[in-house]
C-alpha cells in the first residue's frame, strides 16, 4: 500500500522461492531442519556474509480463525506479544532487544501471524530467551490492553480509513465473501477493536500459540547445531496443546457479479475488481502466477500498455492474489486519471482479460514472465531476512519447503494453453466483485 | 498500490503485492515516508526506496560490534571524458546493480517550473535514438530487469538491476537511456499529465504529502522548500524545449557518477563500461548554487485542511544538518535515543505509554545543505492537542536532561547491530558508494563507524542537542480536519497559516 514500508509480501516471497531450483547458488545455503518434541519445527540456513541473524516465527493463525465480534483479534494479539511476559515485563522486550543491537517487527495476515527479529549474532541466546518467555508466559496487563487498543485504532485509521485504497479494499473483500471468514479485515472492524476483552485475548492465545502450531526459520551467521541446541534448551520444554480448530466454512460458489460503491471526499476515483481463485497449494498456482506477470509485470505488461500507455485512462493498474490456506481473491486495481469514468477503465480491463481467453499469448510473453519470476527470486533471496521470510512462507503454505524443488519444473511446464485455460476458468463475470470509489465533490460538482 | 504515485516518484512496475486488507505489516518503528526534497537514488524497483530510507536514517550508523563490517573493496576510475566509475564486486547472487548520480537536481529547476529535473529523469527511458518507450520496456522486462530514474533536490539519479548473464543487454539499455534520450513530444505530454494526477492522488493520503507541505513551509518555498516533483501548476508549465535544455546542460559525463556493484569481474566490467560510456562526449556542466538556507525563527504553524480526516498528521521541527556536518555521527546517536527507534523517547511517550498513536518518530534528512529535522506523528482528531503537547514536552526533556549513560549505550549498540543488513546487497552497496562519492565522503564513513559511535559521550550529546535540536524556533505543519482542530492548535504558534489540501500546490512561500 502506501510508502515503502509494506514491502516483501507473502506472494512475492512465494513466487520467488518457487524458482529456487534454478538458482545456481542454492546449494551454497543448505537448509537444516528439526522438529522439537513439542511439535515446533525449526529451519536453519547458515550464511556468514554479515554478522547478523534474521529469526522469523510463523504461527498458523490469522483473521480466518476469528469470529464476528472479535474480528482483528489476531492482529491485536500480535501487538500484545510485545507487551510483557514473565521474565521480560511490559516494555522490557523492546528495551532489552534494542540495547543488545536487535530490532523486531511482526505482521498478521488472514492466514498467519509472523514475528520477526533482526539482531547481531552476539544477541542470539538472548533472543531465544525472549521468544520462549513470551510464547510460554505472556502476561495480560489490563492497562496495556487499553493503551494498545488506542494504538491499533490509530493504525486502522492510518492504514484503512485514511487511505482510499484501504477503504475500498476492505469493502471489496466484505462483499466477495458471504460465508468464509476472509470477509472481514485483518485489522478488524472499529467496533470490534473497541470492544474485545481480556477473555478474548486469552482464548486466542490458548488457541493459536501452541508450539506445534509454529514454524521458526533462522537465517544468518549461525550453525544448525547451535540453533537446535538453543531450541532444545529454551523452546522444547514449552508444552504443546491443541492447535486451532480447522476452518470448515467453504465459501459457496459466486452465482453472479457483485458491485459496490463507496462515496467519499477524494481527489480521484478508484476501481478494484476481485476474482475468486483457488487456495495457494493448488496446481493452478503456477499458471495463475504466469498469467499475472503477463498482465501486470512491468511497463511492457498488457494492462499497463493498454490502460496507462495507449488509452491513457489510468495512472496505474496492478493485480495480485493473496496467498491463502483457503480459496482467495485475485484483485485488480486501477487508479483512473482525473475526469475519467472508472467504468471506462473497467471496460478496458475486461477487454484485456477477454483477449487472454480467446488468443494464446506469444512465446516471447511466456518467456518474459518466466524470466521475471527468476529475477524476482534472486531479489528475494539476496538478504537474510528475505530468505527467512521466503523459506517460512513456503514451508507454511505448501506444507514442506522441499516442494520448492519441484517449482522450477512446474513453472517451466506452464504452457500457453494453461494460461488460456486459467484465464477462461477464473475471469468470468459471475466470479467477480467490482468495487468503485467515487469522489463526493466530483459527484456534486459535475452534471 | 503505491501511494507515492506522486510526481516525484516515477513508477516502475514491480512484483505486485497483496492488497492491504490482507496483511497488516506492523511498522513498529514507524518508518517515514521518504521526503520529497531529499535526494534519492531510485532504481528499478521500490526496494530501492527502502535502501534510501536506510541510508537517510542510518546514514551515520556504525559497523557491527567487534571487528565491525567494512565496505567490500571497490575501485574508482575516471574515464577520459570525465565520467566517474565506481566498481564493487559482490557475488552472493548472480545480479548486477547500477546506481548513477547526475550531480544536479531540482535546485536547478527554473522558478515556477518545479518538477523539470524529475520529469527529465522520468523521460530517459521513454524513447531513445534507437528505441521507442515501448521497445525499451519490452527489452528491460524481458530480461527480468528494472530501470528507473528520478531527481532529488541535490542530484538526479538513475538505477538499474539485471541478472549478470544479461550484462551486455543491461548496460546497453542503461547507456541508451542516459546517453541517447529523444524526449518524444507525446511521451512528454503523457508523463506530465500523469504527474499532475499523481500529485492529486497523493493528496488523498495525508501522510503521502505532509512532508511536501513541511518542506515548503519550513524553507518558505525556497531551495529545499520547492517541490522536487513539481505541483499541479508548475508541471503544466514544463515544455519539451526546457527538458532538452536541462538534459543537455547537466547530463554530461563530467557531472555523472556511475556505480556498478554485483556479480562481475572488475577488469572485464571496466572494459565494458569504457566501451559503452566512453563515447559520451565530454562537456562542462555549470554549478548550481543553492539559495541561502532559511532558518525559521519563532513559532509558525501551517494547518492544511483535509475535511474527511479522522486523524491529524503532525510534523514539528526546523532546519537540521548537512550530510557532511562534523556532528553527524553524534546527531545520529542522540536521535536514536530521541526519536528514530521503537524505544525512543518520542515513541515511548506517544505510543507505548499513552496509546495516542501507532507511531511517533524523528529524523534528520542530511543533504548537501542542511536538510530538515522533523518530529512526526498522528493521532485522532480529539487527541491532537494532547499529542502535540507531549511531543513538545519530550523535546523539552531532551534539552533539560540530555541523554543518560544507559540510553547512550543502548543507542550505540542498536546503531551498530542494525547496520550490517544495510550493506548486504549489491543494490545497497552501489547506492552507498555513489552517495559517498557525491557528498565527498570516504569509506571511513562505514569502516570507522564503530569507533565514531563509541566516541560519543554524554557531554558531546549535550552539545549536539543544544546546537542541532530546535527548542524555541519551531515550524509546525498539520494535515487534518480544520473544523475540529483549528481552535485547539492556535496556542502552538503566534503565526498561523491555513491551506485547503484540494487547493493547488503545496507551500510556495510568503507573498
Amino acid at each position: 500500500m502506501k510508502t515503502g514500508w509494506k514491502r516483501s509480501a507473502p506472494l512475492v516471497a512465494l513466487s520467488a522461492v518457487l524458482v529456487w531450483a534454478c538458482g545456481v547458488r542454492a546449494q551454497e545455503y543448505p537448509v537444516a531442519t528439526k522438529t522439537l518434541k513439542n511439535g515446533m519445527k525449526i529451519l536453519v540456513q547458515p550464511d556468514h556474509s554479515i554478522p547478523n541473524v534474521a529469526l522469523y516465527t510463523f504461527y498458523k493463525i490469522g483473521s480466518r480463525n476469528e469470529r464476528p465480534g472479535t474480528t482483528g483479534i489476531s492482529h491485536f494479539f500480535e501487538h500484545m506479544m510485545f507487551n510483557g511476559a514473565k521474565k521480560y515485563g511490559p516494555g522490557e522486550l523492546d528495551k532489552v532487544m534494542e540495547a543488545n543491537g536487535g530490532s523486531n517487527n511482526a505482521y498478521t495476515t488472514r492466514n498467519v501471524t509472523v514475528y520477526q527479529d533482526w539482531f547481531p549474532r552476539s544477541a542470539l541466546e538472548l533472543i531465544f530467551d525472549i521468544e520462549a518467555d513470551r510464547i510460554e508466559n505472556l502476561s495480560f496487563d489490563p492497562k496495556k490492553i487499553e493503551s494498545e487498543r488506542g494504538v491499533v485504532a490509530s493504525e486502522r485509521r492510518t492504514s484503512v480509513d485514511g487511505e482510499n485504497e484501504g477503504v475500498l479494499d476492505e469493502q471489496l473483500w466484505a462483499t466477495a465473501y458471504l460465508a468464509h471468514p476472509y470477509e472481514w479485515p485483518v485489522v478488524g472492524w472499529m467496533s470490534d477493536i473497541e470492544h474485545w476483552t481480556m477473555a478474548d485475548l486469552k482464548h486466542h492465545f490458548a488457541m493459536g500459540y501452541s508450539p506445534n502450531n509454529a514454524t521458526m526459520v533462522v537465517v544468518g551467521d549461525v550453525t544448525p547445531e547451535e540453533i537446535f541446541g538453543l531450541a532444545e534448551k529454551y523452546l522444547e520444554p514449552i508444552p504443546a496443546h491443541t492447535p486451532p480448530p480447522p476452518v470448515t466454512t467453504v465459501e459457496p460458489e459466486q452465482l453472479g457479479e457483485r458491485r459496490l460503491l463507496v462515496h467519499k471526499p477524494a481527489e480521484l476515483p478508484l476501481l478494484m475488481i476481485g476474482y475468486h481463485v483457488p487456495k495457494t497449494d493448488n496446481p493452478d498456482f503456477y499458471a495463475l502466477n504466469i498469467l499475472q506477470s503477463i498482465l501486470f509485470a512491468g511497463e511492457s505488461s498488457r494492462m499497463y500498455q493498454r490502460l496507462v500507455d495507449k488509452d491513457q485512462i489510468a495512472l496505474d493498474v496492478e493485480g495480485s492474489a493473496e496467498v491463502g490456506f483457503d480459496p482467495t481473491l485475485l484483485v485488480i486495481s486501477a487508479q483512473p486519471k482525473e475526469g475519467v469514468d472508472p467504468a471506462k477503465c473497467e471496460k478496458a480491463i475486461y477487454e484485456e482479460l477477454e483477449r487472454m481467453k480467446t488468443t494464446p499469448v506469444s512465446d516471447q510473453e511466456l518467456q518474459k514472465a518466466k524470466n521475471f519470476r527468476l529475477a524476482g527470486f534472486y531479489r528475494q533471496v539476496q538478504t537474510i531476512s528475505g530468505r527467512a521470510n521466503t523459506l517460512g512462507t513456503y514451508e507454511v503454505f505448501f506444507g514442506d519447503y522441499h516442494r520448492l524443488f519441484d517449482a522450477a519444473k512446474n513453472y517451466n511446464a506452464v504452457t500457453k494453453d494453461d494460461v488460456q485455460r486459467v484465464a477462461k476458468q477464473y475471469f468470468s463475470p459471475n466470479n467477480r466483485t467490482v468495487a468503485t470509489l467515487l469522489p463526493e465533490k466530483e459527484e456534486k460538482g459535475k452534471p | 498500490m503505491s501511494a507515492r504515485r506522486g510526481s516525484s516518484k516515477r513508477r516502475e512496475k514491480q512484483i505486485p503485492h497483496p492488497a492491504n486488507s490482507g496483511e497488516i505489516r506492523d511498522d513498529r518503528h514507524c518508518r517515514l515516508p521518504a521526503l520529497r526534497g531529499s535526494a534519492r537514488l531510485p532504481a528499478g524497483s521500490r526496494r530501492y526506496q527502502t535502501v534510501l530510507v536506510v541510508v537517510a536514517m542510518l546514514a551515520f550508523a556504525c559497523a557491527a560490534r567487534g571487528q565491525g563490517v567494512k565496505l567490500p573493496p571497490h575501485e574508482k576510475v575516471v574515464l577520459p571524458n570525465g565520467l566517474t566509475v565506481l566498481l564493487l564486486e559482490k557475488h552472493s547472487v548472480p545480479m548486477i546493480d547500477v546506481a548513477g548520480v547526475v550531480k544536479t537536481g531540482s535546485l536547478a529547476d527554473p522558478a515556477g517550473m518545479e518538477g523539470l529535473a524529475s520529469t527529465t529523469a522520468g523521460l530517459l527511458r521513454k524513447g531513445t535514438k534507437t528505441r521507442t518507450a515501448q521497445q525499451f520496456s519490452e527489452e528491460i522486462d524481458f530480461i527480468g530487469g528494472s530501470f528507473g530514474a528520478d531527481a532529488g533536490a541535490d542530484y538526479s539519479s538513475f538505477g538499474a538491476e539485471f541478472l549478470s548473464k544479461d550484462t551486455e543487454k543491461g548496460l546497453d539499455l542503461v547507456a541508451d537511456a542516459v546517453l541517447h534520450p529523444t524526449f518524444p513530444q507525446d511521451e512528454v505530454d503523457k508523463l506530465l499529465a500523469q504527474s499532475v494526477d499523481g500529485v492529486k492522488a497523493a493528496k488523498d493520503s495525508a501522510q503521502s504529502v505532509i512532508f511536501d507541505y513541511y518542506e515548503g513551509y519550513l524553507y518558505n518555498g525556497k531551495g529545499y522548500g520547492r517541490p522536487t516533483g513539481g505541483d499541479e501548476i508548475s508541471l503544466k508549465k514544463i515544455r519539451r524545449d526546457a527538458i532538452l535544455k536541462y538534459y543537455e546542460t547537466y547530463y554530461t559525463p563530467g557531472n555523472t557518477i556511475l556505480a556498478v556493484a554485483g556479480d562481475f569481474q572488475t577488469e572485464k566490467m571496466k572494459k565494458k563500461i569504457e566501451a559503452v560510456f566512453g563515447g559520451w562526449a565530454a562537456k562542462a556542466a555549470p554549478a548550481v548554487k543553492s539559495e541561502a538556507t532559511w532558518a525559521g525563527k519563532g513559532k509558525r504553524l501551517l494547518l492544511v485542511n483535509k475535511g474527511d480526516a479522522t486523524q491529524t498528521y503532525v510534523v514539528v521541527g526546523n532546519v537540521g544538518i548537512s550530510a557532511t556536518d562534523p556532528d553527524r555521527v553524534a546527531v545520529q546517536v542522540v536521535n536514536s535515543v530521541f526519536g528514530s527507534r521503537f524505544t525512543s523517547m518520542l515513541n515511548e511517550a506517544l505510543r507505548v505509554e499513552s496509546g495516542l498513536t501507532y507511531g511517533a518518530t524523528s529524523f534528520f534528512s542530511m543533504e548537501k545543505e542542511p536538510g530538515p529535522f522533523a518530529m512526526f506523528s498522528y493521532t485522532r482528531n480529539e487527541t491532537t492537542e494532547k499529542a502535540i503537547d507531549l511531543m513538545l514536552e519530550v523535546l523539552k526533556k531532551l534539552h533539560a536532561d540530555g541523554v543518560s549513560a544507559e540510553q547512550l549505550a543502548s543507542a550505540k549498540n542498536y546503531l551498530k547491530g542494525q547496520f550490517p543488513p544495510s550493506i548486504e546487497t549489491a543494490g545497497q552497496l552501489a547506492n552507498i558508494i555513489a552517495r559517498h562519492e557525491f557528498y565527498g565522503l570516504g569509506d571511513d564513513e562505514v569502516n570507522e563507524r564503530d569507533q565514531r559511535i563509541d566516541a560519543v559521550t554524554p557531554e558531546i550529546a549535550k552539545q549536539v542537542i543544544a546546537k542541532h535540536f530546535p527548542a524555541e524556533n519551531l515550524t509546525f505543519v498539520l494535515v487534518g480536519k480544520s473544523a475540529e482542530i483549528a481552535p485547539v492548535v492556535k496556542k502552538f504558534a503566534e503565526k498561523q497559516d491555513t491551506k485547503e489540501i484540494s487547493a493547488t500546490g503545496f507551500w510556495s512561500g510568503e507573498k
